[in-house]
Parts: structure tokens; sequence; C-alpha cells
């Protein structure tokens, strides 16, 4: 053979080795990319790009958690949805009590996101699909004065619970987002798993709780429907003022 | 002509000229705080008489029934035949909700009056002799009062006032020795017991409303011989009372009160909704929700209970219960001391002189401090009896708010009631109140363009009030 | 004093408009608002009018001055005393009559009090004992079993006995935490298996229903008082008012999953009492 021959084929031997040692690196490396193990649907991708630049500096990059936020593996898609719909998320101060905000992101960024989530850390309950329609207004109220007023009150305007947290005010809530928070049970709020409370029995609970939201009641102004503390500031501020200004007017003052 | 007639036909045969002249010529002064307790008065004849309106609806019975009704979220529900009816007063029956808040709101508004009226007895220093009797009465008259607000917002079986009537079967219970004994009987055994709607019935619209009649009559009678006191002014004297007569121009401006009164309570009873029963839903024993408040005159009780720390008592093998303390010793220890205050302060000031002047505050800075101190209480304690409302409403965090109100609780009457001791006893010493005489300084500009002072005036001394109270 | 009555008539026209409102609107089902307000300006109209005519319109009746009373002249005080302590005077002459007649009096006085005892009945033990037996099974309000599959971690429910629903003094709170993550003594921790445990759900401090769990907290809180329980550490309270914990329900799981009482509570449930042990 030639020289020049031999170093040709030298040289289509190094290439060849190089080029095997650079595939099964990058087939290694390509190995730890994230589940699904698959390639990402386009909606995953715009979840990834969204969850990346919005929430892995708390929850990580593989949404397993760091010190300023929990592993969201196994929370489910229920608990995302709900935390970014109600605008909990994303929270600039990871100390402070997520509460209800305008959601930073619209529903099909939410919608990526939760995708995205999905195919990473799968697991956790999934998003229930509420039919207020479908429910039973009063076993809705049964349940809800049963289960749920002795945080939210019996009006639903929410109390404080001690802890530092505040049970909130389910006037804004959307029935899904009703239906998401007692499957998943944010906060300090306890879950309420399927053989306890049955999806219809949720349709109910969010037929009553809008149900209270879009009737008011037959007294007239409802003071926030807290109750005595309201009732009474009234009497005395109202009733008594009122009737202070008219002894004024007519007694003397001597 | 008709007049006449009838006062001929009342003397001939109750001999009642003399009797009706005099009482018609009878004077009360006219002073504005002295209508307090009118106010009071006519609250409870507006609860006397929306009442009984709402008695001939109420049916005082557990039995459990099925709620039929128009109100959509209790349909088919089981409830207890009291809730029923009260929800079908409230629903069904026309012009029964309105009755229902205005009985309701008259309550409210007759504690509070109630409530105005001895802070005016009080600062004024109208408790004194002769009228000793007349606080004591007064006081009975108020507790009676919070007695009747209790049972009777108990009646419609509701959640909230079950928690309500728990906590007092819980109080009751906590009693040394007698305890249980007592709850039971009362309950008719162990909570809820058979028979409490009934046994709160008979209290409320029939033990308790009598012995206010009972009282009133008394107080009113009393107040009516000794003659209602006033305040110092020029050609008024102790042995003397300067005022309206009281027929026509008393009795028509008390009957106009009576009625604007009514008129207040009726725009509250019809515009602001009070007590939804159907909200809350029926009473149920294994549930209660928040945030859960007593109307606020028992709220000062409520905020005893839930600021008092978790002491509890171990004495020779028994046991004495968290409750004793805050719900029965304390508000036993206030209401003796209030009922005596008549006594106690005659005998720490050595005054047991007859007295028909009412004085202002600042002529007593001792007892007014004691009075600020003890109204600074009772405010501080109805904000803690609602704390997780008012917390929630201040965006502050409840168990701070409740380390907050303990010290509020010590600290506020102390402030309170020094200033109010410095702000007294400065006013007392001086001539005349600043803000009806302030000293007039004149001032002229002279050439030069600086300011001189031409005249001053300070106002002549030598006040009204002769007499100056040590106290 | 033209102004003022002419305020006192439009007072009175006012009212008297409102007052046929009234009629109108109780014939046509009545409306609690407008009821309100019509009455407020009925009574209100009558009442501003009658004030005003008063104050404002009857000025020529001025302010009179009476002599008050004064105490009674000591003949009369003495005759009075005299006649008071004579009849009582004239009755203690006869001793041992008087003395009969007070104990006779205290007698039936004690004895018109007796009937206050058929109000109610003796405690007896009925404040140590709740209607939960050994081998009896949990079940919901509803009447269902609850068995190991209705709850999740950081579920709870209120539970009664199976033949006593809706119980007052039976009822518990199970609540479902990390198994192992209880930190009870070994005996107790006996009926809390797999990370269930329930707990008397009637508030040692007034008696109302615990119903606020604080999950991630592992906390029960009381809705009244703001009493707060913690639920790893036996119900012992953490804070607010209580100072007792809540008893604690020893249950058991069948193999097939249905939950059984394993006995009563371990203490008398609901707040203290005179005769509780210490």
């Amino acid at each position: 053979m030639s020289a020049v021959a031999t170093s040709e084929t030298a040289l289509r031997r190094r290439i060849l080795r190089y080029g095997l040692v650079l595939a099964v690196a990058g087939q290694i490396l390509w190995s730890f990319r994230p589940a699904p193990g698959r390639a990402l649907t386009a909606q995953e991708a715009a979840g990834q790009a969204l969850y990346e630049a919005s929430c892995s500096t708390c929850h990580g990059l593989q949404a397993e958690g760091t010190g300023s936020g929990p592993s969201l593996h196994g929370v489910g898609p229920a608990a995302v949805d709900f935390m970014l719909s109600t605008g909990r998320m994303p929270l600039a101060n990871p100390a402070a009590q997520p509460i209800r905000q305008p959601p930073r992101f619209d529903p099909q960024e939410i919608a990526a996101i939760v995708a995205y989530l999905t195919a990473i850390a799968p697991g956790g309950p999934a998003i229930p699909e509420v039919d207020p329609q479908d429910g039973d207004l009063p076993r809705g109220a049964e349940l809800f004065l049963n289960n749920c007023s002795a945080c939210h009150g019996a009006g639903a305007i929410g109390d404080s619970i001690g802890g530092g947290r505040i049970a909130p005010s389910l006037y804004a809530s959307s029935s899904t987002q009703i239906g998401e928070a007692m499957r998943v049970g944010p906060g300090l709020m306890p879950k309420f798993a399927p053989q306890d409370l049955s999806d219809q029995d949720l349709n109910s609970i969010a037929r009553y709780v809008l149900w209270l939201r879009d009737h008011g009641d037959r007294g007239g102004l409802q003071l926030g429907r807290v109750g005595a503390v309201a009732e009474g500031f009234v009497a005395i501020v109202v009733g008594l003022g009122l009737l202070l200004v008219v002894i004024r007017l007519t007694g003397s003052k001597t | 002509m008709i007049v006449r007639r009838w006062v001929d036909g009342v003397d001939e045969r109750l001999d009642g000229s003399s009797f009706i002249s005099r009482n018609l010529r009878k004077v009360f002064p006219d002073h504005w705080a002295f209508m307090l307790g009118e106010i009071a008065l006519y609250s409870f004849l507006l609860l006397v008489l929306t009442g009984t309106f709402l008695s001939f609806f109420y049916l005082a019975s557990d039995e459990p029934v099925t709620y039929t009704g128009p109100y959509q979220p209790l349909q088919g529900q089981t409830v207890s035949a009291a809730y029923d009816s009260v929800m079908r007063l409230s629903f069904e029956v026309r012009a029964g909700l309105v009755m229902r808040q205005i009985h309701h709101w008259a309550a409210l508004v007759f504690m509070g009056a109630i409530i105005a009226h001895i802070i005016r007895v009080f600062f004024t220093g109208a408790f004194r002799k002769p009228r000793e009797i007349s606080w004591l009465i007064g006081i009975g008259l108020f507790l009676l009062g919070i007695g009747a607000g209790f049972t009777g917002y108990s009646l419609p079986d509701d959640a909230l006032s079950g928690a309500g009537l728990r906590i007092a079967y819980s109080i009751i219970l906590s009693i040394p020795f007698v305890g249980t004994w007592l709850a039971y009987l009362f309950f008719g055994g162990e909570f809820p017991g058979p028979d409490i709607l009934n046994r709160l019935l008979v209290l409320h619209i029939f033990i308790i409303p009598l012995a206010i009649f009972t009282l009133l009559g008394a107080h009113l009678a009393v107040v009516w011989h000794q003659t209602h006191t006033q305040f110092r002014a020029p050609g008024r004297t102790e042995d003397t009372v300067t005022g309206t007569p009281v027929w026509p121009k008393f009795a028509l401006k008390s009957i106009g009160l009576a009625l604007t009164t009514f008129g207040v309570i009726a725009l509250l009873g019809g515009l602001f909704q009070i007590n939804p029963i159907w909200l809350y839903g029926p009473f149920v024993p294994y549930s209660t929700a928040s945030p859960s408040q007593p109307d606020y005159y028992i709220g000062w009780l409520e905020g005893l209970l839930r600021l008092w720390p978790d002491w509890e008592f171990h004495v020779f093998g028994h046991t004495i219960g968290e409750l004793l303390l805050p719900s029965l010793v304390v508000p036993g220890l206030v209401f003796t001391i209030l009922a005596l205050w008549p006594y106690l302060e005659a005998r720490a000031s050595g005054d047991h002189e007859w007295h028909h002047f009412a004085q202002h505050p600042r002529e007593a800075p001792v007892r007014s401090a004691f009075g600020a101190v003890g109204m600074a209480f009772f405010v501080v304690l109805v904000l803690a009896g609602g704390n997780d409302v008012v917390a929630k409403f201040l965006g502050i965090e409840v168990d701070s708010f409740n380390t907050i109100l303990r010290w509020t609780l010590f600290l506020g009457p102390v402030l309170s009631g020094s200033v109010t001791y410095w702000i007294c006893r400065d006013l007392r010493d001086r001539p005349r109140h600043p803000m009806a005489a302030p000293p007039r300084v004149t001032f002229r500009r002279n050439a030069a363009g600086g300011f001189e002072e031409i005249e001053s005036e300070t106002p002549v001394a030598g006040r009204p009030s002769e007499e100056r109270d040590r106290t | 004093m033209r102004r003022a009555s002419l305020v006192v008539a439009i007072a009175f026209g006012a009212a008297t408009l409102a007052a046929l409102g009234l009629f109108v609107v109780y014939i046509a089902g009545g409306q609690p608002q407008v009821e309100g307000a019509l009455l407020f300006v009925a009574l209100a109209g009558i009442g501003a009018g009658l004030m005003v005519w008063a104050t404002r319109l009857m000025t020529g009746i001025g302010q009179i001055t009476q002599s008050r009373r004064h105490a009674q002249p000591p003949e009369e005080k003495e005759a009075a005393a005299e006649a008071m302590a004579g009849g009582v005077e004239e009755m203690s002459r006869r001793r041992l009559l008087f003395r009969l007649l007070l104990g006779a009096a205290g007698a039936l006085g004690l004895a018109a009090i007796f009937p206050i005892r058929s109000l109610g009945r003796a405690p007896g033990a009925s404040l140590f004992r709740t209607e939960w037996r050994p081998g009896l099974r949990l079940v919901d309000v509803d009447g269902n079993l609850v068995t190991r599959d209705t709850l999740e971690v950081d579920s709870f429910t209120t539970v009664f006995p199976e033949d006593a629903v809706g119980s007052g003094d039976s009822q518990a709170v199970l609540i479902r935490v990390q198994s192992g993550s209880l930190q009870l003594p070994a005996d107790r921790l006996a009926g809390a298996p797999d990370g269930y445990v329930a707990y008397s759900k009637i508030c040692t401090h007034a008696g109302c229903a615990v119903g606020l769990y604080l999950a991630r907290v592992h906390q029960l809180r009381c809705p009244c008082h703001q009493s707060t329980f913690d639920v790893l550490n036996g119900a012992q309270p953490v804070y607010g008012p209580a100072a007792r914990a809540l008893p604690q329900l020893p249950i058991e799981i069948d193999a097939d999953g249905t939950m059984r009482a394993l006995g009563d509570f371990t203490a008398p449930v609901g707040p203290s009492f005179w005769d509780l042990p210490p």
C-alpha cells in the first residue's frame, strides 16, 4: 500500500473511533435527560420552558425540590393546576403564605406546565371533573357544613385558623378549583379521598358553594356573613348611634 | 269636656283627682343623657310586642321533621321541629322574617342602651344615696337581660346557638361538688337533653320577662318617687328639681322617643340581616362551624374564655376545670363589685350624705378612672371574643393577636384609667372647662412689626358647682 | 316655629303614607327590606313629629321647679319603727309557738325545693361512658362502614359506633397520618394501627366539636376558643385554653380492612368536671 493510502485509512479509523466514543457518550448523556424517556410533545416542551423559567429555582430542574420549595413528584396535576390557576404559584417569597391572586399564566400556559410536570413527575390526583349542575344542593349543604365549615366558615367566607394561616373565602373559586383543593389538600388543608367524599359529593359541595356565592339572603345586608361580631358592631354604631343623635337633638344640655 | 267628665268619673270612683294632678304635674329634668334609660325601656317594650308575635309561631320541640319549605339547600333535610318552625316563620310567614329580625336587633339595642345607661349613671354618681336601690335593681335588670338574650337566641336550635348551649352546659359542669347534678337537672340529662328547648322557652317568655317586669316596675316607681337627679345650674338646689312637667310635654316627648326607637330598630330589622339560621344549619352535636361567637353582650365572657390560660386544678382527688374561673368566678366578682359599688364608694370616700345633683365625671376623678378601667376591660374582652374575625379583618395572625390582646388587657385599662384620672383632675381644678371658656389674649401689632399683648382675660374663678367630692 | 311645625307636618304625613304603604306591601306578599324601611318611616315619623312638637312647638310650657321629698319627720319614723317592731314582738312573745312556726316554715321551704329534683336525673356514671364497646365497627355520619381504604394520608373523617350514628358523646375523629410517625406510648400505639388514630371529637375545654384539621402540622383545632391538639402526640393540647388531651379511641383493623373499636375511650370525654380523677 502507498503511504498516502495508509494515512487515509488511519485517519478514517481515527474518525470512526472518535465518532463511536462520541456516539456512546451521547447515548449515555441522552439517557440522563428527564423522563418520559420519549420525546416531549410540543405542549410539554412549552411547559418545560415556562417551568424552567418560573418554577425551577425553588422546585428544582427535575421537580425534585430544593431548600426553598418542596418536591413536586407525586403531587398530581390537580395540585399544579390548582396552584397555578389560583395564582398562588409562582410564589415570590417562599416564606409567605400562598394566597389567591390573579394568575401569572393563562390557561394554555397552565395546561402546558401541567402536561410537562405530568410527564416528568407522574402520580398524584388527576384534575377532577367537577360538574356542579350534577350535584345535589341539599346534600352539598350538609356535606359542606359537616366537613368544611369548621375552617371555611358556615357562609364559606373564610376564617383565621392559626398556624399563621387563614382558610380563605371560597367565593372566588371555580368548581374545578374547589374539587382540586379537596383532593389535594393544599397548604394546611387536609385531603378528602374519593372513598370518603366521592366525585358526586364533590359536585354537590361545589354546587352549594356556588349557590352561596350567587344567592344573597332575604334578611337584607349580609354584613359579610360573619355573624355576631358584625351584628354587634352595627347595633352599637348604627342603632345606638342614631338614637344618640336623636336624644342629643331633643334633650337639653344642662 | 270629655276630659272633665272622665276626671269626674275617676274621682267619684277612685278619689283620683289629687293623684292625677300631682302626677301629671310632676317634673323631669330634660338632660339628653337621662334619656338613655328610656331607650332601654322602649327597646324592651318592642321586644315584648314582637316577641308575642313570634311566640305564636315557635314550637319548642326537638322532634325530628323533614324540611319541606322553600329554602332549597335544606329541602329534604332532617331538622328539629323548633328549627323548622323558625324557618317557616322566616320564609313562609308574611312579615315573619322582619318581625324576627326586629326582635333580635331590639335585643342588641336593649343591651347596648342598658350598658350606656349604666355608664351614664356611674359617671354622674347618680347611684349615691338615696338611689343605691335603683342601682341594685338596675344591675339585676342587666343580668336578666343577658339571660333573656341567651335563652332567646338558643331557641331556634341552629348550629351556632347549639354550640353556645354546649358551652353553657360545660360551664355548669365545672362547678365543684354540684356541677354535674346542676347540669343534669337543668338540661334534663346528658347534653343536649330531651327538654332543653322547652325549658329555655319557659325561661325566655315567662320567668325572665316576669322578673324584668317586676324589677322594671320597681325601678321606675323608685325613680318616680325619689325624683330624678339633675346637673347643677344657677338657681338649682339640692331640695328642688327643675324640669318639664310630665303632661303634656314630657309624656309626648317620651312617647315620641318610644316610637323613634321602634322605628330605628325596625329599620335595622328590615335592612340588616341578623342570625341567618339557614346558613348555619340545624344543630348537630358533631359539627361546629367557625366563626363561632355569641351576641356581643356575652362576647366579653367569650373573650375571657379565649384568653384565659389552660389552668386546671386538682384538689383532694377531684378536678376543677379550666372553665370555672373565667366563666363563673371572675364574672361573679365583677358583678358583685359592680352591684356593691355605691356602698364601696360611700365607705371609701366617707360620704354618707344624700345627693340629688348629678356630677360631671370630672368632679370625681377616682371614680371616673375606675369607670374607664372597666370600660377598657369590657371593650378588649369583646374584641377578644371575636378574635378570629377581627384578626382576619386586620390581616394579623390570630395567635399573635391573642398575645397582643393579653397585653392590651392589662395595659389598656391602666392607660385609660390614668389618662382619665389626670384629665378629670385637671379639668376639675380649672375654674371653667377650657372648651366652654378658653382663655383669651388680645394682641395688637405695633409699628415695629412685632406683637404685643393688650389684655388677657382668664375666666373668673367660681365654678357653677360649689360642692367638691373628695373622690 | 313655622319651620318646626312644617317639619312636624311632613313627618306625620310621611308616616301616614308609609303606614298605608305597609298595607300594600303586606297584601302583595311582603318583602323584609321594604317592610323595614316603611316601618321606620311610619314609626319614626310619628315619633320625630311628636318630639319636635314637644320640644320646639310647646314653647309656652316652661321649666317648673318643684320641691323634692325629704326624709320624714322623726315622729313618723318612730311610729313606723314601732308599728313594725310591735307586730314582730307580739308574735315572738309566744316563744315556743314562734320557734315551732319557724321550724315548720323551714321544713316546708325545704320540701318545696324537692320537686326541682324531678327536672333531671342523677349523673351517675354516664359522664364516664360513651356508646363505644369492644368490637363495634366504625361508621361515618351517613352510616357507611369506614375501612382502611376510606382515608388517605393527611385525611380525616368523623366516625361513630355502628349502632349510634350521630351520637353526641361518642363522636370521634379518625385521622390517617404517615405510618410510624405517631409518638404514642406502646400501649396506646397498639390502638393506632398503620398510622390510623382516632380521638374524641368533643373538645376538653368547653365541648365544641373539634373539626379543624391542620393536616401539614398534624394539629386538631377547635373553632370555639382555638384549643389546639397535637395529633401525633396523643392529642395533647399545645395551644389555647384546653388543659386535657383528647381521649383516644383504640381501634384495630381486620384482615378485610374493617375498622373496629377495641373499647371505650381512654378517658372520660368532654370538658372537666368535679369527679374527674386527676
